[in-house]
């Protein structure tokens, strides 16, 4: 077939596709791989060890695993809703791509809302949590799901705080824009609180350790998706690393001068690179975290969201404001 | 040891016969023997006395069978066996709301032989299932049931018969344990 | 009652907990009558391993029930073992030599050490750390390997006889376990302080959540740790001495307002006092048998008699009333989880579902022990 006579937007749109849902297996892929690898390292063990050298292709093999299970529907559940759960979670993590600049030339569509843009498909999965819950008719799973409701509407304010005191700044929520705004200071010296909330903050929206209440293995024995077997279930997870991989990209993006640093041998590509760097560098701080600290308990996690982390991003913003009208006029 | 002269007194007065027993060899203080109707007094004065029930239990002997509670003290060690004999399966006053922990052990008590507590909260079965209500593991058979004169410590005069070897080391204060004094 | 009272007015409902639940740590269910995250009303439900075990001794000649002594409270076997073998010595008056006293107290230490670490762990666990469990496992796993040299099996011992011990320490086993009081004691401040208690997360999760008070401890019988925590120190080992611990110099660790916090630095102190204990027996271990002949039949007196020791969990007392064969006649057994698991009803009202899973962890339950 002669592909010209289709319209070359239409391929640029598959290709894309494509290169994004294998983005996010391997991405989820490495992730698992680190998350195991470095929790044995904290653990002073191996780690996995078996399958392929260092136990690289662990994570393969686990997927084929998953794939090869049953899906399983409890009788009692919800049936349509329990299947749309884990696409509901993984669907919109393909499209957050679509506005990451991972490079100056890198970046698929380049919107000048995009940080809202992102925000909103980012919070999408709260409503994949809620349904899976709410459609297990179970009651560990229901407990996940409200829990992940309440953590997760409490803590977007922060969040969305933290991230409009960059924004003041940039004067741009094109997230290229906010990128070269960061030209000579990277916006994590002039907003060190906004970036600590940010990442605390994230961590509770992607349920990370310590805030990994919706799925408290101890108490709800594994949350939300307490009923979801094989692949529904990988959904779910390769939706939670994927969200991680936002949380993190965002954080680089605003805080961390996106794509900009030191010039790498392979110039063409030394900006992708230097972003995956620090992206998975705050990864593995998000792993770190994971492995050093016990769960809090639910009102701990709601206190410590509308005590101290919601008005300190308030002053913050206040303050962020004031300097920014400030500025011009002193000097 | 004026505390347990009070002590001793007040079990007397409920009334109770009390005797004081070689504590290094059998491990207890005092061996209180009661009827059933004032196994709650009981409890009462010795929750007074600050003391706190160890276990409550039965032993399956004919043509009684024996409510058996032991007691200890976390101040100066003291331990009370205390014993009310009851039919095989016959009603005993419950202790659960004088002392909670009792609780469990009566409703134990109650699936293993049978004996009821009046006035208990919640006699349901604990350790055994609801289906065999009828099954009474520890109730001995009639062949190997026995009379309680089997089961007590014999009085002086066997001593140096049977235990003799035990006696003597113990009065050399050889044995493991230390015997204390309360 | 408040609960009635939320029945009526407000929805609420069952959640079921258990028997396969990660928190309940065994075959133990808790039937939770809940108002959203409130717990109104925890009932356990016991019973799933009952093996009763009491039947058991009163079936066979009192040796034979010694292996089933180490299954019931499977993390405290030898001192199960250990007062086994003492009610049966003070009832027919068989004497022990003093090297297997030596014997018997370092390895009901060791022993209990290796308890309070799985503890530790496993509390953590509860807590939603997932590291802790590995460092004590590694401590832990030291143990075993120690003990294992000396009395053949790793968990469910078998080791203390009436009359002595079964086989004999060597050398080789003083100088590992020397070599682990060392390595443990250099573990204490840089793993489990920093790592755990001195964790903001963690002394807010714990800290003044529950309260035991020695009025409560009384009403249900409460031993050990969190018998300890209220302020009440009461220790089997000092307060009716059994075997040589009156010839030790150690402490017993106990705390003032009786919340978790407190049932977890206390069982950390026992660690180091049980370490004291073991080093000073190590220093003093008398040459001798380790063993006294005894006949190969002995019945037991008639009579009755009991005897209490001291588990990692609390107080475990049996009580034996033998007709004078060497059948038991009838073999209480008094586990310390049990009573202390009794306590929950009264002090979870009210309390949040994490604080349950928290409370159960401090009260450290070895199902398998309270359903005998």
């Amino acid at each position: 077939m002669d592909i010209s006579i289709l319209p070359p937007e239409l391929i640029r749109i598959v290709i894309s596709a494509v290169i994004i849902i294998a983005f996010v297996f391997l991405n989820a892929m490495v992730l698992g791989y680190a998350e195991r690898k470095l929790a044995g390292y904290i653990m002073r063990r191996p780690g996995p060890m078996e399958v392929g050298p260092q136990g690289i292709l662990q994570l393969m093999i686990d997927g084929v695993k998953l794939i090869g299970k049953q899906l399983i529907v409890p009788k009692e559940s919800g049936h349509a809703l329990f299947r749309i759960a884990p696409l509901l979670a993984f669907i919109p993590v393909g499209l957050a791509f679509v506005v990451i600049p991972f490079s100056d030339k890198l970046q698929a569509r380049d919107l000048d809302v995009g940080l809202v843009f992102m925000l909103a498909i980012m919070s999408v999965n709260v409503v994949a949590v809620l349904v899976a819950g709410w459609s297990s008719n179970n009651k560990y799973s229901l407990f996940g799901a409200i829990r992940s409701v309440a953590q997760n509407v409490a803590y977007e304010i922060p969040m969305l705080l933290s991230l409009l005191s960059v924004v003041l700044m940039a004067n741009t929520l094109s997230l290229k824009g906010i990128v070269l705004a960061q030209h000579p200071v990277w916006y994590v010296v002039c907003q060190p609180l906004a970036f600590i909330i940010y990442f605390v903050a994230g961590l509770a929206e992607t349920n990370r350790a310590p805030f990994d209440l919706p799925e408290a293995e101890s108490e709800l024995t594994a949350g939300f998706h307490t009923e979801y077997s094989g692949m529904s279930f990988s959904l779910f997870i390769l939706a939670e690393y994927t969200n991680m991989f936002f949380v993190c990209s965002i954080a680089v993006v605003l805080f961390l001068g996106g794509w900009s640093g030191i010039p790498l041998p392979f110039y063409a590509y030394s900006g992708g690179i230097w972003f995956l760097l620090k992206v998975y560098a705050l990864l593995f701080v998000m792993i770190w975290v994971r492995w050093t600290y016990p769960r809090v308990r639910f009102d701990q996690l709601l206190n410590f969201c509308w005590k101290y982390l919601i008005p300190f991003s308030l002053v913050n913003l206040m303050l962020t404001a004031i300097l920014v009208k400030l500025w011009p006029v002193v000097f | 040891m004026s505390d347990n002269s009070i002590l001793i007194t007040d079990l007397l007065s409920l009334p109770a016969t009390v005797d004081e027993v070689d504590y290094a060899r059998r491990g207890y203080h005092l061996d209180v023997a009661l009827t059933a109707d004032r196994v709650r007094a009981m409890a009462e004065t010795l929750l007074r006395h600050e003391f706190y029930l160890v276990f409550a239990s039965a032993v399956d002997l004919a043509p009684d069978a024996e409510v058996v509670y032991q007691f200890a003290r976390h101040g100066s060690p003291c331990r009370i066996m205390a014993r009310a004999y009851v039919r095989r399966d016959g009603t005993v006053p419950t202790i659960a709301d004088i002392y909670h922990g009792a609780n469990w052990h009566e409703r134990e008590t109650k699936d293993m032989f049978g004996i009821r507590f009046a006035g208990h909260p919640y006699l349901q079965p604990l350790l055994l299932p609801e289906e065999n209500a009828e099954l009474k593991p520890l109730k001995k058979s009639e062949k190997s049931i026995k009379l309680p004169a089997d089961v007590r410590w014999l009085p002086e005069e066997p001593a140096p018969a049977a235990p003799a070897a035990p006696a003597a080391p113990k009065a050399g204060g050889d044995t493991p344990t230390t015997p204390e004094q309360g | 009652m408040t609960p009635e009272a939320a029945k009526q007015d407000k929805h609420t409902f069952v959640l079921n907990m258990g028997p396969q639940h990660p928190s309940t740590h065994g075959v133990m269910r808790v039937i939770l009558e809940m108002d959203g995250e409130h717990i109104l009303e925890p009932e356990p439900v016991l019973g799933y391993g009952h093996r009763i075990q009491e039947k058991m001794g009163e079936a066979r000649p009192w040796p034979g029930f010694m292996p089933n002594t180490s299954r019931m409270d499977y993390l405290s076997a030898m001192i199960y073992n250990h007062g086994y073998v003492s009610l049966i010595e003070r009832m027919t008056g068989i004497e022990v030599p003093r090297r297997a006293e030596f014997i018997r107290v370092i390895t009901d230490e060791l022993n209990r050490i290796q308890s309070h670490l799985l503890w530790l762990g496993a509390f953590l666990l509860d807590l939603g750390a997932f590291t802790p469990i590995m460092y004590t496992f590694d401590d832990r796993e030291q143990i075993l390997d120690i003990l294992e040299d000396v009395t053949g099996s790793r968990l469910t011992y078998c080791y203390h006889r009436v009359g002595g011990v079964a086989r004999d320490i060597d050398e080789k086993f003083v100088e590992r376990t020397r070599a682990f009081i060392a390595r443990l004691r250099s573990r204490f401040k840089p793993i489990y302080y920093d790592l755990v208690t001195s964790n903001i997360i963690f002394i807010k999760r714990v800290k003044d959540v529950v309260s035991f008070t020695p009025e409560l401890a009384r009403r249900y019988g409460l031993t050990g740790p969190p018998l300890r925590s209220t302020g009440i120190s009461y220790d089997i080992r000092k307060n009716e001495p059994y075997s040589i611990y009156p010839e030790f110099d150690f402490e017993v660790p106990v705390g003032t307002k009786g919340d978790c916090l407190e049932v977890y630095n206390i069982r950390v102190a026992e660690m180091e006092q049980s370490l004291r204990i073991i080093e000073q027996a190590l220093d003093r271990l008398p040459e001798g048998p380790f063993r006294n002949k005894i006949p190969r039949k002995v019945k037991l007196p008639q009579g009755d008699a009991t005897f209490s020791v001291e588990t990692a969990r609390g107080e475990l007392t049996y009580y034996l009333v033998s007709d004078g064969s060497d059948v038991p006649y009838r073999l209480k057994i008094r586990v310390p989880s049990f009573s202390n698991l009794s306590v929950l009803q009264e002090l979870c009202r009210n309390m949040l579902l994490s604080d349950l899973v928290m409370s159960l962890g401090t009260l450290d339950l070895v199902i398998p022990e309270i359903d005998r």
